[in-house]
């Protein structure tokens, strides 16, 4: 018999005892890799942000607006690659649950600096043309089968035309993809000339600007620069690198990450005082046995190792379940989640969970391998 | 009848003094059941204390005027319409004859979030002249009210709790001028107490807003002439705006999140069990096996399966009550009353307490009841057909 093999009896012994034992740590890891998906949607637009692009709003609250008359002062700051504008339009399709993250850009600049939105050279020739174009996004598109040329009437929650509907007619020009899974499609945008001549009030401002720095080191003048320039105006600005400003906006939802946080670590606490006392049970009852082996010449190393290595089987088996579990259940949270985020399950939280589980597996299985590393075979088997 | 009453509770005893023998055992069920109550209960009390806070904003003698269609945020309301709304009845009046209304505005600005030290929007909101006399129940808890026509403003007390830079005697700036925080006021814990307070008509002028105000509070002489107002907004086709009751404005905004929170608790808390039932049944099995001889002996001597099934149960079922009740005792130690704050309806900060409530605890302890029935059941089945021979057998 092998030394696996002997583990692997070893372990089935008990099935009940051993099955529900793995049930339980299959649980845990369940509910991390379905929370670390969630997260993943969430910090997306945190882990994804492009660490050249700063986010200029106004400095009261960025639903403040602020002059256009902006975005060429700004242009004209030394170390400056691009700059892009947009308008937040509080959209919705047909009802106002079918809420739409959708804004008024500046075509052209606002499509050069998100690299990361893709979309057929054609269709964007055709939105550049057309004013009354919108590009939407895959997720959007899915959900309500948006395809090309189709004709979609979005409403503001927030805006009216001149006319005093609440109603926006566009067509479709395009879809846009992403460039990689973890990139959010979650949204539809138009031109700002046509929002800007169409709407009631609002004039010639714009909602918030993207710059684009040629040279990241740059970044912390140019935030200053532009912050300076506009100073002791109407409208002050504030600029912030596009990762803090995501960071903040999903921070107002509240301390997501420690709720996420707390919850895992409840599971995890929970089973490992589960596991390790089936440990401790199992070798508890099997004193005699580990003296016998001890007798016939297993080493205390070995009989360490062959506890350790149950614990371990027990951990790999019910956190491989767990996780492989979650990472079906991510293509799901992917589709019916997609508002929240692009959920995905990364290499990150699949790298996490290995460590977790050799963790669990070495945790759970010290105190009783050691026990028995140190167990005295006179005492043992006098003890009967 | 009495017999076997009398073995169920010798054995019952039995049972749960022979506990200590299995200290950790017992100990780690124990833990695990709390650990999941806590979480249940944490979930809970979030969305309990949100709900509190939402829903007991508002008034049902005030109405809420707004643009067709709008929240608070977005809606727009003309001077001509304003005006108007002065003639409808059912509005209460002032000692000189004036209706009871607040033009209000109502816009966000950023405040930093003392907990994560990042930016969050707060409600500024602008009110008019009366505005003391159409909401009742704010207390100005130090400083003093702000003026008429002056950057002075007051801030709620969470606004103060929760954020950076809000005390009364403190500077802020908004597009280029200075305000003075000269007061703090409390709302009986609204969700007023999350907004700041300034003149309408100096926001107006900040804002560029012109005459136009975002909403109209009003009071009405009482809850059932909210109806007389509806109707008069209805009639004119000039006004054309949804009236509110406060109280009911309020409630709708409360439902979204606490049943977020509530949803999310419940499927993760039922989770959890699975797994802690999962370390209940090991421990129970365990205790039956290690009773085996005695629960066998114990027959020999005439006792019925019954009173060993009762004990096991009454084993696992005490177990899981500790478990649950020191579950809610950690949550109501280290959360009950925790300030947390989060986005509500408009857009913006509410900051509420974690609230947890007898009927909640209640909730904790059958969840751990439930882990403690299953978790004991099995076992008790097994320990109730050990067989007379069991006894005989080498340990």
């Amino acid at each position: 018999m092998t030394f696996l093999q002997l583990i692997r009896k070893n372990l089935f012994r008990k099935k009940l005892r051993t099955a529900l034992t793995i049930f339980a740590i299959f649980i845990a890891f369940l509910i991390f890799g379905v929370l670390a998906t969630f997260q993943n949607g969430m910090n997306a637009g945190v882990d994804l942000a492009g660490a050249d692009r700063l986010i200029v709003t106004n400095k009261i609250n960025f639903t403040q607006p602020m002059p256009i008359a902006y975005v060429s002062r700004v242009a004209a700051v030394p170390g400056i690659a691009r700059v892009a504008h947009a308008s937040w339009f509080g959209g919705y399709y047909q009802e106002p649950k079918n809420f739409l993250v959708s804004f008024a850009i500046d075509p052209a600049s606002y499509l050069d600096i998100y690299s990361e939105y893709v979309v057929a050279p054609a269709q964007r020739e055709a939105f550049l043309r057309d004013r009354g174009g919108v590009l939407v996004g895959k997720v959007v598109a899915d959900t309500y089968g948006f395809k090309v040329g189709d004709r979609i009437p979005l409403k503001s929650s927030i805006w009216r035309q001149k006319n005093g509907s609440d109603t926006w007619d566009f067509t479709v020009s395009g879809i846009v993809t992403p460039r990689e899974a973890r990139v959010d499609t979650n949204f539809v945008m138009f031109h700002y000339e046509y929002f800007k001549e169409t709407r009631d009030v609002g004039g010639d401002t714009i909602g918030w600007m993207i710059v684009k720095t040629a040279n990241t080191k740059d970044n912390e003048r140019i935030i200053k620069t532009i912050d300076t320039q506009f100073a002791n105006s109407p409208f002050e600005t504030e600029t912030k690198t596009e990762q803090a400003f995501n960071k903040a906006f999903i921070e107002q939802m509240g301390d997501l990450g420690f709720i996420i946080l707390a919850v895992v670590g409840s599971a995890f606490v929970t089973i490992l005082l589960i596991v390790g006392n089936t440990m401790m049970l199992t070798v508890r009852e099997r004193t005699n046995e580990i003296a016998v082996l001890k007798t016939i010449g297993f080493t205390g190393e070995r009989i360490f190792a062959l506890i350790i290595g149950e614990s371990l089987l027990l951990a790999v088996i019910g956190g491989l379940l767990g996780v492989g579990l979650a990472w079906l259940i991510s293509f799901g949270m992917a589709q019916a989640m997609s508002s929240f985020g692009p959920m995905t399950f990364s290499l990150n939280t699949a790298l996490t969970s290995f460590v977790l589980i050799a963790t669990l597996g070495v945790l759970t299985g010290f105190v009783p391998a050691y026990r028995a590393m140190k167990l005295d075979v006179v005492t043992a088997l006098g003890r009967k | 009848m009495s017999r076997t009453l009398t073995q169920i509770m010798a054995v019952t005893s039995m049972n749960l003094r022979s506990i200590p023998q299995r200290i950790w055992t017992s100990l780690s069920t124990v833990i695990a059941i709390g650990f999941v109550t806590g979480v249940l209960l944490a979930f809970l009390a979030l969305a309990n204390g949100f709900a509190a806070t939402v829903s007991g904003t508002g008034s049902p003698d005030v109405a809420v005027i707004l643009r067709k269609g709008g929240d608070e945020l977005s809606s727009v309301l003309t001077r001509e319409q304003t005006l108007l709304m002065q003639e409808a009845p059912g509005i209460a009046k002032s000692a000189d004859g004036k209706p009871l209304m607040s033009p209000e505005l109502y816009v966000v600005i950023d405040g930093i979030k003392k907990s994560s030290q990042t930016k969050a929007n707060l409600p500024l909101r602008g009110l008019g002249t009366l505005a003391d006399q159409v909401r009742k129940g704010v207390r100005i808890s130090s400083g003093r009210m702000f003026r008429t026509g002056t950057n002075e403003l007051v801030v709620g007390r969470s606004v103060s709790k929760q954020f950076e830079g809000f005390e009364v005697g403190k500077q802020i700036r908004l597009a280029s001028q200075n305000w003075t925080v000269v007061g703090e006021f409390e709302a009986n814990g609204s969700v007023f107490e999350s907004e700041l307070w300034a003149d309408v008509a100096v926001l107006q002028g900040l804002y560029q807003r012109g005459s136009t105000v975002q909403s109209v509070r009003a009071r009405l002489q009482s809850p059932d002439s909210l109806q007389k107002v509806k109707d008069f907004a209805e009639a004119d086709p000039r006004i054309k705006l949804d009236v509110k009751s406060e109280q009911a404005f309020y409630a709708a905004q409360s439902k979204g999140m606490s049943d977020v929170i509530q949803y999310l608790g419940w499927p993760l808390a039922i989770a959890m069990s699975f797994g802690a039932l999962a370390g209940a049944l090991n421990t129970m099995y365990a205790s039956v096996d290690a009773r085996m001889r005695e629960i066998a002996t114990l027959r020999a001597l005439g006792f019925g399966g019954l009173p060993a099934f009762v004990g096991t149960m009454a084993e696992s079922l005490l177990l899981s009550v500790v478990g649950g009740l020191l579950g809610a005792l950690g949550v109501y130690l280290f959360f009950d009353g925790l300030s947390a704050a989060t986005l509500g309806g408009n857009f913006t900060q509410v900051v509420f307490s974690m609230k947890l409530s007898g009927d909640l605890v209640l909730q904790g302890v059958i969840l751990a009841l439930v882990i403690g029935f299953v978790g004991g059941f099995f076992p008790a089945w097994r320990a109730a057909r050990v067989p007379i021979l069991a006894a005989f057998r080498a340990g």
